[in-house]
């Protein structure tokens, strides 16, 4: 990962953003600003402010430059963010990483008293943070909150849980998705990273929706392929192949 | 006649009410009542908190997981935030919630501080309730006060007084739990003026009815502040409906419902009638995709009546 190359390109995306001279003009000031006199104070106030001064519109992105991004940092993706999302993804790359305790006391201090926003966010850009291997636990929070977007931008379209999640924490974070109809097709590495624990989880999961008389979700098979074996393929089949969102076949 | 049939396709802006002390059901009957928005002060749980770091999830709770919560119903969730005037009695720990308060008024929702003001009329009450109010005026943000129970009259004219000596408009100040004593006073002086319809300790409707029938509706505002206590977060569309049986106008009714609060909050940069055209669509679609509260898969309306639960 190199952030200030990436840091360079989600500052020229949002250059290229509609009606965006305000937001650059702001966030390079900002910055400057920063720079000169880096307290804790600015970055918390302008990462809490940068909606009022940017706006909250979905961004636009070229093919071309989704794949530099990707280029950047492998599996990273901001298809679909706003812009106030995408540029305080930025405003944390400007955070300086030099002394390791400053950095992340100051970025858990973001997470403390974010709202749902900031925490998605936050969340979003889990994946370009220093020191990826602290952020495990803060991803297993994300796992945990209740609030959709929140759990959305840890879970979906991120590559950060496949790369650092331990096999629990991985497995919690699949069925949460599954639990809370999450389309489980967006964790990166869903199908990489099954388990036999996580298809035995999977397997009781379908029986427990089947009991309930509820739909069993057809993507459950994709967990549990790896493991199937001829002694139990025919149960399994019958179980998970049959009974997809709409009843039938899949 | 049931009071929603008189109301049907009112809406409601309850500017003072303490959701986190509620529960769903209560989300699902103010949002059935015509309830759109509320705004939740900050305040005393019902015991005092401890720790600064209580205050710091109880903040981040109120811009965060009960404003996604509201948002499932159908219903904006806007908070004030403030060191509330019992707890500001404990002065070493007031001294830190008040360095915590600049990390969340600034938060998307935040329209305002409080509720801040006077409970004891004590000198450390006065010290919090003056070093938030420069905070408010540093910040633009509007002010919700809190007046209190005892010795009310000279606490709720105090209370204005200190905010005038700090420079705040009085149009930037709400002043909250008038009653018939105070009501021409906070008018007079140029403050909006909040009523809260509380049963046994606080406003009753009817009387709600005969305050507005005599000083019409401008500046006025009214609110439930249903909370922990003997307290109903339908007092909103209830007064509605007494206020039409009783004479008053639509106009007025909307006025003191929903309008005034949207115009007085609406300083604060983080809220606008405009707001109110747009439905809550991601919203409506969160709702189906998944929470911990209307959980995926379950349909998102019970039947409250049915002794079947699926």
């Amino acid at each position: 990962m190199n952030s200030p190359a990436l840091s360079d390109t989600l500052l020229d995306l949002i250059r290229q953003q509609p009606d965006a001279e305000k937001a650059v003009a702001y966030l390079t000031q900002q910055a400057d600003a920063y720079r000169n006199q880096p307290t804790t104070a600015v970055f918390y106030r302008v990462f809490t402010a940068i909606p009022r001064f940017v706006g909250k519109q979905t961004i636009r992105i070229s093919p071309e430059q989704a794949q530099e991004i990707q280029s950047l940092r492998n599996g990273f993706t901001v298809e679909g963010w706003s812009l106030d999302r995408l540029a305080r993804v930025w405003w944390l790359l400007q955070l300086p990483a030099d002394d390791p305790a400053v950095y992340v006391s100051t970025i858990e201090n973001l997470f403390k008293a974010a709202e749902m926003n900031e925490l998605a966010a936050l969340y979003s850009a889990i994946p370009v943070l220093s020191f990826p291997e602290h952020w495990r636990f803060q991803a297993t929070e994300g796992v945990r909150s209740n609030m959709s977007p929140v759990q959305d931008a840890l879970m979906l379209q991120n590559p950060y849980p496949a790369e650092q999640l331990d096999e629990p924490a991985w497995n919690q974070l699949v069925m949460k998705a599954f639990f809370c109809d999450k389309p489980v097709e967006e964790i990166l590495g869903f199908e990489k990273r099954t388990n036999e624990t996580l298809a035995r989880i999977a397997v009781d999961y379908a029986h427990e929706r089947r009991a309930a008389g509820r739909t069993i979700p057809p993507q459950l098979w994709t967990l549990v392929k790896p493991f199937v074996t001829e002694a139990n393929r025919a149960e399994l089949e019958g179980l998970l192949r049959t009974h997809g969102a709409a009843g039938a076949p899949v | 006649m049931s009071f929603l049939d008189t109301v049907r396709g009112m809406k409601f802006f309850d500017m003072h009410v303490h959701m986190t002390s509620r529960t769903t059901d209560d989300y699902q009957a103010m949002a059935d009542a015509g309830i759109v928005a509320v705004i939740e002060p900050a305040f005393w749980l019902g015991q005092p908190r401890t720790g600064v770091d209580s205050f710091r999830d109880y903040f981040a709770s109120l811009v965060g997981w009960e404003r996604f919560r509201a948002s499932q119903f159908g219903i904006r969730h806007y908070c004030t935030i403030g060191l509330n005037s019992k707890e500001a009695n404990n002065e070493a720990l007031a001294e830190q919630v008040m360095e915590i308060l600049p990390l969340f008024i600034y938060k998307e929702g935040v329209v305002g501080v409080g509720e801040i003001g006077f409970d004891d009329q004590t000198p450390a009450e006065e010290k919090y309730y003056r070093a938030q109010l420069d905070l408010a005026k540093e910040a633009g943000l509007p002010v919700q006060i809190h007046t209190p129970h005892r010795d009310k009259k000279q606490g709720t004219s105090r209370s204005m007084d200190i905010a005038l000596e700090h420079g705040l408009d009085p149009g930037m100040v709400i002043v909250d739990h008038n009653n018939e004593e105070t009501v021409k006073e906070v008018l007079d002086r140029g403050f909006w003026a909040g009523f809260t319809i509380y049963p046994f300790t606080k406003m009753g409707n009817e009387r709600m009815v005969e305050v507005v029938k005599q000083y019409g509706p401008e500046r006025i505002m009214i609110n439930s502040a249903a909370d922990w206590g003997i307290s109903d977060p339908l007092a909103l569309p209830k007064t509605a409906s007494l206020m039409k049986e009783r004479g008053i106008s639509d106009e007025t009714i909307r006025l003191v419902t929903f309008e005034n609060a949207v115009t007085a909050f609406a300083q604060s940069g983080q809220i606008s009638l405009a707001d109110f055209e747009q439905p809550i669509d991601i919203d409506q679609s969160q709702r189906y995709n998944g929470s911990s509260v209307l959980r995926g898969g379950q349909a998102p309306r019970v039947d409250k009546s049915s002794t079947i639960i699926k």
